[in-house]
């Protein structure tokens, strides 16, 4: 029995709120937690910081965001790679027009730009649901990829619409190793993983869970609808701009229209009901199953002496990304997260089950 | 009619001590009429709720009762009438309104948070009571904090009281029937309303959970002074626990008074007989 409940009893409400009830929990977490801050930049290198790490880090976080929304409050969106884009955008004309402004700031206004676009691309919602929603959002997604692509100013009327992110400089700190950009990353995305995990356990969290779940019975608890949505529409924007901006200025530093376009919206989404819907956890997980498969694909057979083309990588990569989604959406809607959280239960009683 | 002529014991003395209580009226419909296309739900339904009564709405199937919660708690809009809340009249009462206005209830076909724990399922009920910020939300400092530890501790009454303390952290939609409609009572008593209203609580359970339900309910009438108005199918149940009945038949208001004058009103007789009901 390495990891169970009985014994360890809770005598106040606030110990039974925490986040991490269990104190095996609690140690889990503080090693993940060393290991992510100390451990990894110690021992990593350069291409695996670059290449699988920082955009892991990244895209949990644009999942995260997305998570809010989908998995929390029930609203379908297509359309985060917009909101990622509009992120990126908005820090890099901050930026460039307003060089006086500290990063820092940048960054936490275009987070807020891409909130306030989110909402007004949320106001649909309290029209129309599922498919049409997932339509109208869908339309945002368009709508951005045409306006970056095509509204000069946005990217100051550069020849090839390419953009180039400012020196990274937070204060007299200055971004440039990858080590560097990993523990940026990281620490927003700690940052950012505990305010969302406090705003669902929250009276906000309840009430887009209960949208969620059921709108009508939401309402007779006096719940107002549009209210709830919308909050989740701009907390999610919020931090999918974030993510974007992250992407943008720190994973590719340079970067065209296409970087936010619909395929980063759907793999986002991919994450989301692999990983787990309505889980903070499920984020990561499915970040990292999205982040790592390819790379397993393009590795595995070669050690066992097969050899794909690129091509068949990619096909094959799509055919396993379309039929665990069906799986999950079919046997469980709670992804990985809940697979995580059947195994731990299972060890909780280990080794007595009933 | 199968109506049981022998109330227990107790319900006597419960009705003496309540009928010392009951005040003034809390809520009127006047006049309502609902009409889906060409079905008529409800046809100039007039009657009124005092407070601290548990007032029972009953008829044969289709007879407009639960349309008759709908409109009071502003689900349904009624094409002519109006509502009286606490002296204010209402001709268009709105969900959230009227869940401000202190009007809680709990559905035919159970309508909770199906993906919530029974905690948060009956959490939700305290969201009118909550003010944290969203910053002292995300951040849990402040009233984030101290609001949930205060409303955590009201709904544990709560949990206490309606004996669900084993099930809080379950999942509702894994519970059985009989427990999830207590859940929702619950949920509804957490809102701390002046009106409750219930409809079929009852159905669909076995006898001992009719039992504690019915127990429950006198409970929350009794020691919180809750109003009640229910839609009960079993007319035992009917005649013991509540102070004053209506009956609805076709969308019209058939009878009005208490359980003995409307168990023996003709015209309800007829239509219990006419239907083969009950
Ligand atoms: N949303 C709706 N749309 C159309 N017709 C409706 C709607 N709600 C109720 N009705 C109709 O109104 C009439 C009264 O229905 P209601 O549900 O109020 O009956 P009830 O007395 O609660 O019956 P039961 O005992 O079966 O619950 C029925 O003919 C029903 O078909
Ligand atoms: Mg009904």
């Amino acid at each position: 029995m390495i990891y169970r409940e009985t014994g360890q009893f809770r005598t106040s409400y606030a110990e039974d709120q925490a986040i991490f009830r269990l104190r095996e929990d609690r140690i889990g977490i503080a090693a993940i937690l060393a290991i992510a801050w100390v451990g990894v930049p110690l021992l990593a290198d350069e291409y695996l910081l670059r290449a699988i790490l920082i955009p892991f880090l990244i895209l949990s976080l644009a999942a995260i965001g997305l998570n809010l929304l989908l998995g929390y409050c029930g609203q379908i969106s297509l359309g985060t790679g917009a909101f990622m884009a509009v992120g990126a955008y908005s820090a890099y004309n901050l930026a460039l027009r307003l060089p006086e402004l500290p990063l820092l700031l940048d960054f936490f206004l275009a987070g807020l730009i891409a909130a306030g676009v989110g909402i007004v691309f949320g106001l649909p919602s309290f029209r129309i649901k599922g498919l049409y929603l997932a339509v109208a959002t869908l339309a945002l997604q368009f709508f951005a990829d045409w306006a970056f692509l095509r509204v000069r100013w946005f990217t100051n009327y550069t020849p090839s619409g390419s953009v180039t992110a400012p020196v990274l400089d937070f204060f007299g700190w200055v971004v440039d190793t990858e080590r560097e950009k990993y523990w940026l990353c990281l620490a927003f995305v700690c940052a950012i993983a505990l305010l969302a995990k406090n705003l669902v356990r929250s009276r906000l969290g309840r009430s887009w869970m209960a949208i969620r779940d059921m709108d009508i019975a939401a309402e007779i608890i006096g719940i107002r609808p549009m209210h709830a949505k919308l909050s989740a529409f701009a907390v999610s924007s919020f931090v999918a701009g974030l993510a974007g901006v992250l992407w943008a200025f720190v994973h590719l530093g340079s970067w065209e229209p296409l970087a936010f376009s619909i395929d980063m919206s759907f793999r986002l989404l991919f994450m989301v009901i692999i990983g787990g819907m309505g889980s903070i956890l499920g984020s990561f997980l499915g970040a990292a199953f999205i982040t790592i498969l390819p790379i397993f694909l393009n590795q595995a057979p070669a050690m066992i002496g097969i050899r794909l083309s690129t091509a068949m990588v990619s096909h094959l990569e799509f055919m396993i990304f379309g039929t665990l989604i069906v799986l999950f959406l079919i046997w469980e809607p709670h992804g990985l997260a809940r697979l995580w959280q059947i195994g731990k239960e299972k060890m909780r009683l280990w080794p007595f089950p009933y | 009619m199968a109506v049981a002529s022998a109330p227990v014991a107790t319900s006597a003395e419960r009705a003496a001590r309540r009928e010392r209580r009951i005040g003034e009226v809390l809520l009127a419909v006047e006049n309502i009429s609902l009409r889906f296309g060409g079905v008529r739900a409800l046809s100039n339904v007039s009657f009124d709720i005092r407070r601290g009564e548990i007032r029972a709405i009953i008829g044969p199937n289709g007879a407009g009762k639960s349309s008759m919660l709908n409109v009071i708690n502003g689900f349904y809009q009624p094409q002519e009438g109006r509502i009286v809340w606490k002296g204010r009249v209402f001709t268009r009462m709105r969900p959230h309104e009227a869940a401000k206005g202190g009007i809680a209830r709990t559905f035919q076909n159970i309508a909770l948070f199906k993906g919530m724990s029974t905690l948060d399922n009956i959490m939700t009920g305290r969201i009118l009571k909550m003010r944290a910020s969203f910053l002292e939300q995300a951040f849990r400092i402040g009233r984030g904090r101290s609001e949930e530890l205060r409303e955590r501790a009201f709904v544990e009454r709560i949990i206490d009281f309606l004996e669900i303390t084993h099930i809080r952290h379950v999942p509702v939609g894994k519970l059985p029937y009989g427990l999830q409609k207590r859940v929702e009572l619950a949920r509804a008593l957490a809102m701390e309303p002046e009106l409750l209203l219930l409809d079929e609580p009852m159905a669909g359970m076995n006898l001992e959970e009719k039992e504690d339900m019915c127990r429950f309910i006198l409970d929350v009438n009794e020691e919180f002074g809750t109003t009640v108005a229910l839609i009960e199918h079993d007319m035992s149940v009917v005649m013991d626990i509540s102070d004053r009945v209506v009956v609805l038949d076709y969308g019209r208001l058939l009878a009005d008074g208490t359980p003995e004058e409307v168990r023996n009103d003709p015209a309800v007789i007829e239509a219990y007989l006419g239907v083969a009901h009950g």
